[in-house]
């Protein structure tokens, strides 16, 4: 399959790891750069560097990690040319099926490969894949894909319509795979290539439940039996640092400060405006002056006042204000630690196909006498 | 090929094999020549019957012989306009007296004729709609019947056996976990994996399986002996397969580890008697065993570390993290989501691991009888979590590219500053206000 060298050499092909969203297979080819929004870099430079290697860019304008391919890094780099199967259901299949190394496979359609190249590392050099694909281009595609990483003798790429043509192997296969829009359309074929001397298995993966139902029943009339389906998802979990929650108790301190500080506000604010009373009754007492010119004084002078208390700096239950004091009140006892916390990601995938299974249990020797 | 791999489907003396019983349970017994296998209920058989035949076949207990049921398919069932509407639940129904069934038992009548009797002689029967009919029929045959399927040993039935067993055991390990991992950590044929295994035995078994006796196997435990790992049992490896497997403990693992005791290294002209020989040399085989897989842990480059431990993570990617190779994978299972929380920050700070990311597993079955398609009304919540990292080897000179952007904003300054002609003293305090954002 891939190079299993530690070191990169001129022709391996070679995932490079931008960030978790953009990774991009390449193949190290004499003379080519790679030009990104991570740097400039050249391929002859990356020959003899260990895999698994951070390289920093010609540039200096970033760096890239160099990693060695595996089937699930295919799958989240690999040109897109279909819908494609991801980890949890790849895993799920590759168990139910006990696709193992010597397994002897059957797939339909091939897609954009990511199912092959997983099931093509687990049955290895003593078993076989043989994979089918309708659509001329994508199945070009594939074979060139499958050429270049290595898997030609492992797998057997067919370009045909096996619900019309059926397959090219017959009496051959451990288990079958279809991924196809009307999978019980291609099960008597799939019952023709699997062999009939041992328990044989199949997996139909359709997303819609009226497509399983149709399966089901073709399933049951072609002489499967275990019939069974799953949905399997993988629910993403993203992990923070915190500061530990606060207690109560310091909410109820700050509100307790803030109501104390309101009614002190407000006695002084009684006693200004007594003392401006005050004032005003010993103005009075004092002077004959224009009562008119008087009552603008005192209102522009009460007005002045008002400003004043309005300026005192108040400490309004802020949340820089709140975090300040549970700060201060966990000091008391030892120095703030963060919390890690954990939760599913906001938006997952929710489904992605039902996973139809059946078993094929080896004909009886009356039957194969009878045939 | 095809030969060996159709035998490996048959059932051989000295299998352990996996029974699912009409209630549903699975079973494990030993299939040895001559063995009186008893199950319960079901009664018992000589287990010569079991030996050569396929997986999967269904049996029937007859007497003390097995008789091969041939396979069941889903039937169809008609709908009718009976709706359940007149059957009241209050004891009334009358049915076949305890007597009567003890006496059928005793005379050996067949099961399908005893169901016929109850059906005949419950009173209520007719009332009921088709799908309770039928409900009512698996509900008697699963009493009565005196059947058994043999299960194939594949993972996938292994590990579901020891879920519904024990998953505690297991360490809550779900095929759809264990089966991710494998997957995530790249076993193939050939590899060399690293594994940490407090869950019986369920990896190491995955991970075997899936090499098929080629590569190379080391697990690390904290037992003194090489462990038991009851989970292969059920899975019937060749020696081959479990060849390629060596262990080492916590303490062994250690380079600067040196056994306390050397007496073994008995010098040829002391050994008196043939006795003396044969304890020393098994001695000596043993310490050279433990003195390769050694080496072949400290030669290092292993392609994957697989764990799934009692043992705090963090201490043991402490221990083994030098002896990865780069772009291994590293594949921990906790049924704690706050042991890998903690765990995914202490890698996320560190420039080794790349992407280390944190996930749940979640699996739904659903019933898919015609007409009566739905997810099962209960469900496994606990799967437990997976993460998963890749090992690379830092280069603190390669330069972010946010980090050269901030550089390269820098250094436009400074050259504006420059080009004006401003006191010296003024562009420093420029280039500090800089360095602070």
């Amino acid at each position: 399959m891939w190079s299993t060298a530690r070191e990169i050499a001129l022709g391996d092909t070679v995932i490079a790891w931008l960030t978790r969203e953009l990774i991009q297979p390449l193949v190290v080819t004499p003379g080519k750069d790679l030009n990104i929004r991570f740097g400039y870099y050249r391929h002859d430079d990356l020959v003899g560097v260990p895999y698994g290697s951070k390289v920093g860019s010609r540039n200096g304008k970033g760096f890239i990690h160099v990693l060695r391919p595996t089937p699930e890094l295919w799958t989240m780099a690999l040109p897109h040319r279909t819908q494609i199967l991801y980890l949890a259901d790849i895993a799920f299949i590759t168990s139910h099926l006990d696709i193992k190394p010597g397994s002897r496979v059957v797939e339909a359609g091939t897609g954009s490969g990511s199912f092959s190249h997983s099931v093509a590392r687990s049955v290895g050099k003593t078993g076989h894949l043989w994979s089918y694909e309708f659509h001329e281009l994508r199945a070009s595609k594939a074979k060139e894909e499958f050429t270049r990483h290595g898997l030609a003798d492992i797998v057997t790429l067919t370009h045909r319509n096996v619900c019309k043509d059926g397959f090219t192997v017959e009496s051959t296969a451990d288990a079958v795979f279809l991924d196809l829009p009307m999978p019980w359309s291609a099960i008597p074929q799939a019952r023709k290539a699997l062999r009939k001397d041992c328990l044989t298995r199949i997996c139909c993966f359709s997303p819609c439940i009226e497509q399983v139902q149709r399966t089901v029943t073709a399933l049951n009339d072609a002489g499967f039996t275990e019939i069974t389906m799953y949905e399997s998802l993988v629910r993403p979990h993203e992990v923070d640092q915190v500061p530990p929650m606060r207690s109560v108790d310091d909410a109820r301190e700050i509100l307790k400060k803030a109501e104390q500080k309101r009614e002190d506000k407000r006695l002084r604010q009684i006693a200004a405006t007594r003392q401006n009373l005050a004032n005003k009754r010993k103005r009075e007492g004092e002077t004959d002056l224009a009562e008119e010119e008087s009552h603008h004084d005192t209102a522009s002078g009460k007005r002045t006042k008002t400003d004043e208390i309005d300026d005192i700096p108040q400490e309004p239950i802020s949340l820089d204000h709140n975090i300040a004091g549970s700060s201060e009140v966990a000091d008391a006892t030892k120095p703030t630690a963060k919390t890690t916390v954990s939760k599913a990601f906001p938006e997952v995938r929710g489904h992605t196909s039902y996973l139809t299974f059946a078993c094929l249990l080896p004909a009886s020797p009356e039957v194969i006498v009878d045939a | 090929m095809a030969e060996e791999a159709s035998t490996q489907n048959k059932i051989r003396s000295g299998d352990t094999v996996l029974l699912r019983i009409p209630n549903g349970d699975t079973r494990s017994i030993k299939v040895e020549k001559d063995l009186i296998v008893s199950v319960g209920r079901l009664g018992s058989f000589s287990s010569n019957e079991l030996i050569d035949q396929h997986y999967g076949l269904t049996f029937e207990i007859v007497g003390k012989d097995l008789v091969v049921l041939p396979p069941q398919n889903i039937q169809e069932l008609e709908e009718t306009d009976a709706t359940n509407e007149h059957i009241v639940g209050d004891g009334s129904v009358k049915s076949v007296t305890p007597e009567e069934m003890a006496a059928m038992k005793e005379a050996g009548v067949h099961v399908s004729d005893i169901i016929k009797k109850q059906i005949d002689q419950h009173t209520n029967f007719e009332l009921k709609t088709e799908y309770s009919k039928d409900k009512y029929k698996k509900k008697k045959e699963a009493k009565y019947a005196k059947v058994f399927t043999t299960i194939p040993p594949t993972l996938f039935n292994v590990c579901e056996y020891w879920y519904n067993k024990d998953q505690g055991r297991i360490r809550d390990l779900r095929i759809d976990a264990l089966s991710q991992m494998l997957n995530l950590a790249n076993i193939r044929p050939g590899g060399r994996y690293l594994v940490v295994d407090d869950a019986s035995g369920l990896v190491v078994s995955g991970v075997l399986h899936r090499m098929g006796g080629q590569g190379r196997v080391l697990t690390i435990c904290d037992v003194e002996t090489p462990p038991a790992y009851p989970v292969m049992t059920q899975m019937n490896f060749p020696q081959e397969f479990k060849s390629i497997m060596a262990s080492l403990n916590w303490a062994t693992c250690q380079e600067d580890y040196t056994p306390i005791i050397s007496t073994w290294d008995v010098e040829e002209d002391q050994i008196r008697s043939e006795k003396q020989r044969i304890r020393v040399n098994k001695r000596r085989a043993a310490s050279d065993l433990l003195q390769s897989t050694r080496e072949d842990l400290f030669a290092g480059e292993f392609e994957a570390l697989i764990i799934a431990s009692e043992y705090d993570p963090q201490s043991i990617l402490k221990r083994l993290n030098k002896y990865l190779g780069g772009s291994c994978n590293i594949v921990i299972h906790s049924p704690y989501v706050q042991i890998l929380s903690d765990l995914q920050v202490v890698m996320r700070a560190s420039a080794e691991y790349l992407s280390p990311a944190l996930s749940e597993v979640w699996l739904r079955r659903y019933q898919i009888l015609p007409g009566r398609t739905h997810p099962m009304m209960n469900m496994s919540g606990a799967g437990g979590f997976i993460i998963h990292a890749t090992k690379v080897y830092d280069d603190p000179s390669a330069v972010p590219v946010e980090a050269h952007r901030r550089l390269q904003a820098k250094l436009a300054a400074e050259a504006q500053k420059n080009s004006d002609v401003a006191p010296s003293q003024q562009d420093e305090g420029d280039t500090a206000m800089t360095d602070a954002t």
